[in-house]
């Protein structure tokens, strides 16, 4: 139900009269406008119990309106009915003792029907509110779920908040381990005055309320109150009021009040304090990893290039160009700095995907251009294999980071390569449909058997069948996959068994490519 | 044989010993700089023909030395850079660095680059009209491309933007770089346009477009032309 907060002062006793005056008027028209509809057809036809009709402005004001005006317009009904229909006509009084009973009992059944729809109507609001209520409180477990960082469970926190108070909300974090001073959970823009308010109410937040309203400066009123339970507490939030001031603000505030209250209950039985520790303690130990990572893989691909260099250089040189041994001694080093040199690079970028996310860079591409510079860059590798593509010549062009996207593919072509026996086949092949660009590597090689195929897509995850005798990192596949749904794609592996090959395929979203309305004057 | 001279800046001592003898055997004279300041100075005192310059040099940024060099000279540069940084690899090539090659490389694909980056950018009206990539011609005199000796029939757009690569043939040519001089300066970001000509244009001079040989991508950068 709609209630209005305002309790005092001139201005608001108008507005109030004119709040309450305003759907009386308009059933007063309803009557008004079935009157004269009545008035027309009772040109053409004579009427009978034309009192029934009187009921539908009823059912309309106590739906629309609320029960006063259905009220109102049962009675203006009966009375326009007395007056225009019952003989004598243009009086309000009723001669036929029959009219006498039925219009009493129009009045008496019109209240009835106003009041059950009134309630009817207040029902379904209800049950409608309650609808959106669980379907937020589904959403917010979701996103849950699916939360990894404390980050993301503030964020969580906060989307379910805004989406209950129905304003501007933002949460400050408090810091780990008790300390004070506010870290914001999300990048938006946060008033300073806020942001002082919400430090010093973090500092005073023993006390079980402290919160406190902050004019922000710009003309907006900011509620500014800790979100805690009984034993844990998780942030403050900073709640936008608005320009409203005095009575108003104070009606927001309650209502903020009750909903935090429920929503602080469900934060508690969800646990979320133990999640939000767990994942700090969690991140700094992936951060940890990941610096240790970057740093020593940083360190192991400067001597690579030297290495590389170097042996190519002496395979080259004047003298030892025409000794076929030396040479093939030159394939061997450049293949095995080819390996190392990617197992680093698998390192680096998995630990710039954990510590920073993945930043892409998309454009519009030509499908083809992924599919060649993958299978280009690993010739060496794919020396030993039969690689045949199959490309359609006219295929929509893709939004899409490139250089991820080939890096992507690319991994998947190395493992194609890496878990078959030599001399077997792989084909690359791009398909479209009318929402999709589908690029799929298949092979003849050792196939998935029992975890791997679940379990293929899991970091440092490697199968204990090749496990000894492959060579890899266990991070090609859970790279592929992290640029892949950057990029908005699915990828997927499919394989009938132990030896009976992989086929692995990205699917990524084709959209409408814009127009080229440069090509004017071109004829090509 | 060849006889031209090379500057190599970089800060790794195994690098510039292991480029000078791969240079060197080649016929090529070369010089050696361990920084940025070093490398300017040469560069000033003996002009090169051909600068190879590693990015991660401990004095100064490479997008500083190479606006330091094209200040004055137009000496063609090499870059050695790490992969995966397309953006900056387009910011130096904008900036006049010729070509880059990506780290670890082997020395073939480092001397090709430099075989590349030391033919005449374009030709001079005494020179030859005709520009000649594996079986392609070009003659720029009479706006004519043949393949196979076969006459092309290409659009205006599709001529321009192949001339513009076969006089930068075997080199990196960044899509801002065709936009500019084909549909100038408005239209920088729209290389959606340069895409499909690009793919009309393999349809006419590749064996097969789906799978080019001459025209290729640099993918996130631009293109180039094979030799």
């Amino acid at each position: 139900m709609r209630h209005d907060p305002d309790q005092d002062g001139r201005t608001s006793l108008r507005q109030r009269l004119r709040n309450s005056l305003w759907p009386v008027l308009k059933s007063l028209v309803l009557v008004g406008v079935t009157t004269i509809g009545l008035l027309i057809l009772d040109q053409f036809f004579a009427l009978r119990h034309v009192t029934l009709v009187y009921l539908v402005p009823v059912v309309i004001a106590a739906t629309k309106l609320g029960i006063v005006p259905a009220v109102i317009a049962a009675i203006a009904g009966g009375g326009a009915s007395a007056f225009f229909f019952y003989p004598p006509i243009y009086s309000f009084l009723v001669q036929d003792p029959q009219h006498l009973i039925e219009l009493p009992l129009f009045v008496f059944v019109a209240i009835v029907t106003g009041h059950l729809a009134t309630n009817l109507k207040r029902q379904a609001e209800l049950a409608r509110r309650r609808e959106t209520e669980v379907q937020d409180l589904y959403a917010f477990s979701r996103q849950l779920a699916a939360a990894h960082t404390a980050n993301d469970i503030y964020t969580a926190i906060r989307q379910h908040l805004t989406s209950m108070i129905g304003r501007r909300t933002i949460l400050f974090e408090t810091a780990p381990r008790g300390g004070v001073g506010a870290t914001l959970s999300n990048e938006e823009r946060v008033p300073e005055r806020v942001k002082r308010e919400t430090e010093a109410v973090i500092g005073r937040r023993k006390d079980s309320r402290s919160d406190s309203v902050v004019d922000d400066g710009e003309g907006h009123l900011w509620l500014v109150r800790p979100v805690a339970g009984k034993a844990e507490d998780f942030g403050v939030l900073a709640i936008d009021l608005g320009q409203q001031a005095g009575a108003k603000a104070d009606a927001i505030r309650q209502r903020v009040d009750t909903v935090l209250d429920d929503a602080t209950t469900t934060l508690e039985h969800l646990d979320l304090g133990q999640a939000i520790s767990e994942a700090r303690v969690r991140s700094e130990t992936e951060a940890l990893r990941d610096a240790l990572i970057g740093s020593v893989s940083h360190q192991l691909r400067t001597p690579l290039v030297s290495i590389l260099g170097a042996a190519t250089v002496i395979s080259r040189a004047p003298g030892n160009r025409s000794d076929p041994r030396l040479a093939s001694l030159a394939d061997i080093l450049r293949d095995e700095v080819d390996r190392l040199n990617s197992d680093v690079q698998d390192l680096l970028d998995a630990a710039l995907i954990s510590s920073k996310g993945v930043r892409l860079e998309s454009e519009w591409v030509e499908p083809a251009d992924i599919v060649n510079t993958a299978i280009d860059r690993r010739q060496r590798l794919l020396a030993g294999h039969r690689v045949a593509l199959d490309i359609p010549s006219e295929l929509p062009f893709i939004y899409v980071d490139p250089i991820l996207l080939e890096q992507a593919l690319g991994q998947i072509v190395d493992n194609a390569a890496k878990y078959s026996q030599p001399g077997s086949a792989i084909q690359v092949a791009v398909r479209s449909d009318s929402t999709s660009v589908i690029l799929s590597v298949k092979d003849e090689g050792f196939g998935l058997v029992g975890e791997e195929s679940t379990r293929l897509w899991e970091r440092f995850f490697r199968g204990e069948r090749h496990a000894s005798n492959v060579s890899g990192s266990g991070l090609g596949l859970w790279i592929a996959k992290a640029f892949v749904t950057a990029n908005g794609g699915e990828i997927e592996a499919f394989s009938e068994g132990a030896g009976r090959g992989t086929i692995v395929s990205i699917r990524l979203p084709a959209s409408e490519a814009p127009k080229p309305d440069l090509m004017v004057g071109d004829d090509g | 044989m060849d006889s031209s001279s090379i500057l190599v800046i970089d800060d790794e001592l195994h690098i510039r010993q292991f480029l000078r003898a791969a240079f060197e055997f080649e016929g090529f004279a070369v010089q050696e700089a361990s920084d940025a300041e070093e490398g300017i100075r040469s560069a000033t005192l003996k002009p090169p023909d051909l600068i190879i310059l590693d990015l991660g040099l401990p004095d100064r940024d490479g997008s500083s030395v190479i606006e330091r060099l094209r200040s004055w000279s137009n000496v063609p540069i090499i870059v050695l850079t790490v992969r995966s940084r397309e953006r900056e690899k387009v910011r130096l090539l904008e900036l006049g660095a010729d070509d880059y090659v990506v780290k670890p490389f082997g020395i073939g694909e480092l001397i090709a680059r430099a075989r590349a980056a030391l033919r005449p950018r374009a030709v001079t009206p005494l020179g030859d009209p005709v520009v000649r990539v594996g079986r392609l011609e070009i003659n720029l005199a009479t706006r004519a491309g043949t393949f196979d000796g076969k006459r092309l029939v290409l659009g205006p757009k599709e001529y321009l933007v192949l001339q513009i690569l076969a006089q930068h043939a075997g080199r990196v040519v960044t899509r801002q770089q065709i936009m500019k001089q084909v549909w100038g300066g408005s239209h920088l970001d729209d290389t959606h346009y340069l895409r499909i000509v690009v793919r009309n244009l393999r349809k006419k001079i590749e064996v097969d477009p789906t799978r080019p040989r001459i025209l290729l991508t640099e993918l996130g950068v631009g293109y180039r032309l094979g030799t």
